[in-house]
């Protein structure tokens, strides 16, 4: 793979994970949360 | 006068998250993403696919959670009542919202009888029936001869075929049957995690392949995820690659179908839906992008090098699913282990798509009639019973073909459209702000207020004519349908036709049922 590969599979997961991991951390924080 | 009948609800939230993620989270992740993004620039594919995810996908995700939760609070469940709600003015908009219930169930048709293949293709990993098969020409035949297409000496009969679609029906409409709490969500909260599971065992298995074959070391996983995700910034240059990355963001997002805004109807007025709507959406891209993208394209590539595989990529979602992956996993070790996992999983997705899919044309029956849940499902079952015999006995006139058109293309835009329009510009942006923000966990950034109202319309209009004029004329005037199979087309069309006109008078009817018993009130 190519180094411009490593960046846009990096830049990718990054971005998902990132907001995969706000969106969940938000919910179980919430102390209502059923 | 009818007293007000009690409404089903959410158990949890976590229940709602996964339940709208189950049905965004089908096919498309594991076969259509990589496939696409393969074949339309690699990593490149990425730009167009994160503009379109940020600008079309995740608005539109906002809009119909917020369009269903408004539309629950006056009892609606399906988008002629929800739409209704937003323009009590306009006496056609609630014809415009039949969409959202004919489009569900016309991919529920056909989409029942593809996920049953995926469990009969787990039943055959286990029970070894093709683990023998060692080239593309025999896994086909393989599928065809199943898929009753061809008798040979794989299958003499559409017998197995028809046995695990009854069982795969059965176990839908049983699922709808115990509702939103008792079914649907108890399915969701055991299935998603069991299929995240799966994928992650298989994503460890393809990762560690390393280079199997050691006479071909360029034949490693590194150029496997090279081959997907290597930038080609020369297709970004192409029209055909944007409208592709748009393409993918809205059908694996399952917005413009109807479903979000039916499973939000079951909400409460001061439940979340802008923290609870992404989480569904980037739970969703999870699936697509770190597990779809990480498994069948870098196997395929080890298993059938660099050459082979620009032709897999370009095979079509089914080609990839039942004949390239099955051969992949013949090569692994514990070949049947690893084969039930795929399809098991695809068989996973697929169902917490389908139940999804029967509850708009359910929730119709039950919100607007009045009909007990129990009958609304078992009505639903038995329509949908007859119309699937088309599906699995004209498969080879390209009826499934037809259906995936009008119900899972067309009409899905089209829905996506109007429903954005009158969001934005009907119910008004300040209130569809409010609305959006009633009990919200989130602050959704200002920007989307200007996004949601300019520029999803306009990437959905933009896409909606050039899909019309590049891709659906052709379809739409059979250019590349076989004389023999345009009778089926023309038939399917007019069955089309005609449940799209059934939905429309039951649609009037409901509302003068309801006029009258205003009336006798006042």
């Amino acid at each position: 793979m190519k180094s411009g590969g490593w960046v846009f599979l990096a830049v990718s997961w990054g971005i998902i994970l990132g907001l995969a991991a706000l969106c969940f951390i938000k919910i179980f924080s919430r102390k209502e949360l059923r | 006068m009818r007293a007000a009948k009690k409404r089903d609800t959410w158990g949890s939230r976590l229940g709602v998250i996964m339940a709208v993620a189950g049905s965004a989270i089908g096919l498309g992740n594991f076969l259509r993403f990589p496939a696409k993004a393969a074949s339309n620039g690699g990593g490149a594919f990425m730009i167009p696919y994160f503009i379109s995810l940020f600008l079309l996908g995740i608005p539109l995700m906002w809009i119909e959670w917020t369009l269903g939760r408004f539309g629950g609070g006056f009892e609606h469940g399906t988008a002629p009542g929800i739409f209704h709600s937003i323009w009590q003015k306009n006496r056609f908009i609630k014809y415009f919202g039949i969409i959202g219930i004919f489009g569900p169930l016309v991919i529920f048709i056909y989409y029942t009888y593809i996920e049953s293949w995926t469990l009969a293709y787990s039943f055959f990993s286990l029970a070894g029936k093709y683990g023998h098969l060692a080239d593309q020409g025999a896994m086909q035949s393989f599928l065809r001869g199943f898929q009753g297409l061809e008798k040979n000496q794989y299958f003499n009969s559409l017998g197995p075929a028809y046995l695990f679609f009854l069982f795969t029906f059965i176990l839908n409409i049983w699922v709808i049957y115990y509702g939103i709490k008792g079914g649907i969500e108890k399915v969701c909260k055991c299935a998603m995690p069991l299929l995240f599971i799966f994928a992650f065992v298989l994503l460890i298995r393809v990762i560690t392949l390393g280079t199997p074959d050691i006479t071909k070391p360029a034949w490693n996983i590194y150029n496997g995820f090279g081959f997907l995700w290597n930038p080609d910034f020369s297709a970004l240059k192409s029209a055909k690659v944007w409208l592709e990355a748009a393409g993918q963001i809205f059908f694996t997002l399952s917005v413009g179908i109807g479903v979000i805004l039916t499973y939000a109807s079951y909400l409460s007025k001061g439940d979340d839906v802008v923290l609870s709507g992404l989480t569904a959406a980037s739970t969703n891209e999870f699936a697509e992008v770190i597990l779809g993208g990480s498994i069948i394209i870098p196997a395929a590539f080890i298993f059938f090098g660099p050459v082979d595989i620009q032709s897999i990529a370009r095979s079509g979602v089914f080609n990839l699913g039942f004949v390239t992956m099955p051969l992949v996993l013949n090569k692994f070790p514990l070949a049947a282990v690893f084969g039930f996992l795929w399809f098991f999983l695809l068989f996973l997705a697929g169902v917490t798509s389908s139940v999804s899919l029967a509850q708009p044309a359910v929730a119709f029956l039950e919100d607007e009639f009045d009909i007990s849940r129990k009958k609304a499902v078992i009505i639903f079952g038995a329509i949908c019973f007859i119309l699937c015999q088309a599906v699995i006995f004209f498969l080879k006139h390209g009826v499934v073909d037809e259906l995936d058109f009008w119900g899972g293309t067309f009409f899905l835009v089209l829905f996506a459209t109007i429903e954005t329009i009158l969001f934005a510009w009907v119910f008004g942006m300040e209130n569809a702000w409010d609305e959006i923000h009633r009990g919200a966990d989130m602050r959704v950034p200002g920007v989307y207020k200007f996004i949601i109202k300019y520029i999803t319309p306009l990437f959905l209009f933009f896409i909606l004519g050039m899909w019309f004029v590049q891709e659906w004329l052709p379809i739409i005037f059979m250019k590349n349908t076989a004389l023999a199979d345009r009778p089926f087309i023309l038939a399917t069309r007019a069955g089309l036709l005609l449940i799209f006109l059934i939905l429309a008078i039951l649609v009037k009817i409901a509302w003068r049922r309801k006029k009258l018993e205003a009336e006798k009130i006042r």
